[in-house]
């Protein structure tokens, strides 16, 4: 079987080319200005005018486009109700639900968050579609990350599309005896109970398995390691790097000076 | 139960053709071997026939069900599909429950699965190991588990993929025990195999695939002789017949007595 172990898509990109420190700087530096900026459209724009044009670019807007409208929205919008309900703020109210009450101000702030919290994760998305696990790790490591992080980050990265993988496996085992899984949707609810159990002890057996095949490659032995593959980064990488921190420390000190 | 697949294509969704119009017609009750080389597209085929995987274009037959119009589940009332990999298919607590899972969802009668479910694991040589976690089991007792949890379902065609990939003797014997037993109460079985002696020893037709197309097909005494052409996709005629051959015995061999009986 054919398992995707990353949410990585193989594609040939100047982003896909990056090195992996820099598109994370680059992420970063995205996420904290949308969350340190001082002027209330920053997120808006971020999302608009470097998250979106930077995945056509990585030529992965077809996915991104997917995991933005059915993961992304969903949990954003969620949010954006939460807050425009619940933030007690401003005076002047314009719209009533019941007990509810929604203000111009509580509408604004519930927005903003909400495009923070969507710039946060799709651009997570857009570096996670774009970068191969292995490459950033092994790159990080022989930047100075300890292997244990290292290895914590990498499984934690994993563990969903695995997750995903194994559930498709096992959903295939239990419809070809007969359990009908296509039909309605409590009939789906229901048959989603009989795969919690294997699902988690699958995955336990697979993390020791792992664990032991490691350990078999010498992962706690003291020596410096060699890595198979060379990761490029040209020195304009570095300065793209600098260029980015200096933006969020702007971004940052604006939003202390005008606080 | 007749299987009839007319032209079937199928592309994987990375682009690769897998099976490049294949045509073939499998009769009920016909025991039939599929080899090959690894990547024949051997697997994706069989995956067809329980609507695991839909054709591109092209048919597959289940006596009168058109695979497109059938959910796995119900197709899984007439075949039932030994994966390739037991820890694929095997997701429960215990051997009984995994051995029951099968009829129970075809809901047979009580009495039906009970019967069933006994006769799988006596067949299997498993009936004192019901309690245990099948994750405990060696991998050989788990493609027992495998195999039982299929025989179960009583479906009229049975599916092996590699049944035989990484067993010892004894559990080849206790394979090839089901599927003379299979092969009693007239079901059709279809078996992928690598083990080409498993192969000559058990099964009457033999379909040779390469490069998702099928490069022969017929009655398992010919196909063995095509040492050539068999050589394209990797597959050697058993020792024995190799031997025959190689003795200028006028017949094909397939085994030891065929090979007595000639000299
Ligand atoms: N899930 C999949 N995704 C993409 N390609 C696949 C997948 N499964 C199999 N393949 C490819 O399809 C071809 C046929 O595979 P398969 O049917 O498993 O071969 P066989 O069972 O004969 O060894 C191979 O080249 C294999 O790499
Ligand atoms: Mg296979």
């Amino acid at each position: 079987m054919h398992e995707r172990l990353s949410f990585h898509i193989k594609r040939d990109s100047v982003i896909h080319k990056l090195n992996p420190l820099t598109k994370l700087t680059l992420i970063l530096a995205l996420i904290l200005i949308s969350f340190t900026s001082p002027w209330y459209w920053t997120p808006h724009v971020v999302l608009l005018l470097a998250v979106i044009p930077l995945s056509g670019l990585g030529r992965v807007f077809p996915e991104f486009f997917k995991a933005a409208t059915r993961l992304i929205l969903p949990a954003a919008g969620f949010l954006f109700l939460m807050q425009a309900f619940f933030q007690p703020i401003g005076e002047e109210v314009i719209f009533k639900f019941y007990f509810l009450d929604i203000t111009q101000e509580s509408l604004m702030f519930a927005f903003r968050n909400a495009m923070r919290v969507f710039v946060m994760i799709s651009a997570f998305t857009l570096f996670l579609l774009t970068t191969h696990p292995s490459e950033l790790m092994s790159d990080l490591t022989r930047r100075g990350l300890p292997g244990q992080f290292a290895y914590v980050i990498i499984s934690t990265l994993q563990i969903l599309p695995q997750m995903q993988a194994k559930a498709q496996t096992i959903i295939a085992a239990q419809r070809s005896r007969g359990l009908d899984t296509e039909s309605t949707f409590l009939k789906r609810a229901g048959s989603v109970l009989p795969l919690v159990g294997p699902l988690v002890f699958g995955s336990l057996v697979e993390v020791e398995e792992r664990a032991i095949a490691i350990e078999a490659r010498g992962f706690t032995s003291k020596n410096s390691k060699t890595s198979l593959h060379e990761i490029p980064d040209p020195s304009f990488e570095k300065t793209i790097r600098w260029a980015l921190l200096m933006l969020v420390i702007l971004s940052i000190a604006a939003n202390l000076w005008l606080s | 139960m007749k299987i009839e697949i007319q032209d079937l294509r199928f592309i994987y969704p990375t682009g690769l053709e897998a099976l490049k119009g294949i045509s073939l017609t499998i009769e009920a009750g016909e025991q039939v071997a599929i080899v090959g080389q690894n990547g024949a597209g051997k697997t994706t085929l069989v995956r067809h026939f329980n609507g695991l995987l839909q054709p591109a274009s092209g048919s597959v037959l289940i006596g009168d069900w058109d695979v497109k119009k059938y959910s796995v589940a119900k197709l899984a009332s007439r075949v039932g599909y030994v994966f390739q990999n037991p820890d694929e298919q095997l997701f429960s607590r215990d051997v009984l429950t995994e051995v029951t899972f099968g009829p129970k969802n075809l809901k047979y009668a009580k009495e039906k699965i009970d019967e069933l479910v006994k006769r799988a694991l006596s067949l299997t040589e498993l009936t004192d190991k019901t309690e245990t976690n099948p994750y405990d089991l060696s991998p050989t007792w788990r493609k027992m588990v495998a195999l039982a949890s299929i025989i179960a379902m009583d479906t009229p065609i049975v599916i092996f993929d590699e049944p035989t990939t990484g067993q010892d003797a004894v559990n080849v014997a206790r394979i090839a025990n089901v599927i003379a037993e299979l092969r009693k109460e007239g079901k059709t079985v279809i078996t992928i195999t690598h083990d080409i002696d498993f192969c000559a020893e058990n099964f009457e037709r033999v379909i040779a695939l390469s490069k998702g197309q099928v490069l022969l097909d017929g009655p398992a005494r010919e196909i063995l002789g095509q040492e050539e052409i068999l050589a394209q996709t990797y597959v050697d005629p058993p020792q024995l017949t190799r031997l025959g051959k190689r003795l200028g015995l006028k017949e094909t061999v397939r085994n030891q007595e065929e090979f007595l009986n000639s000299l």
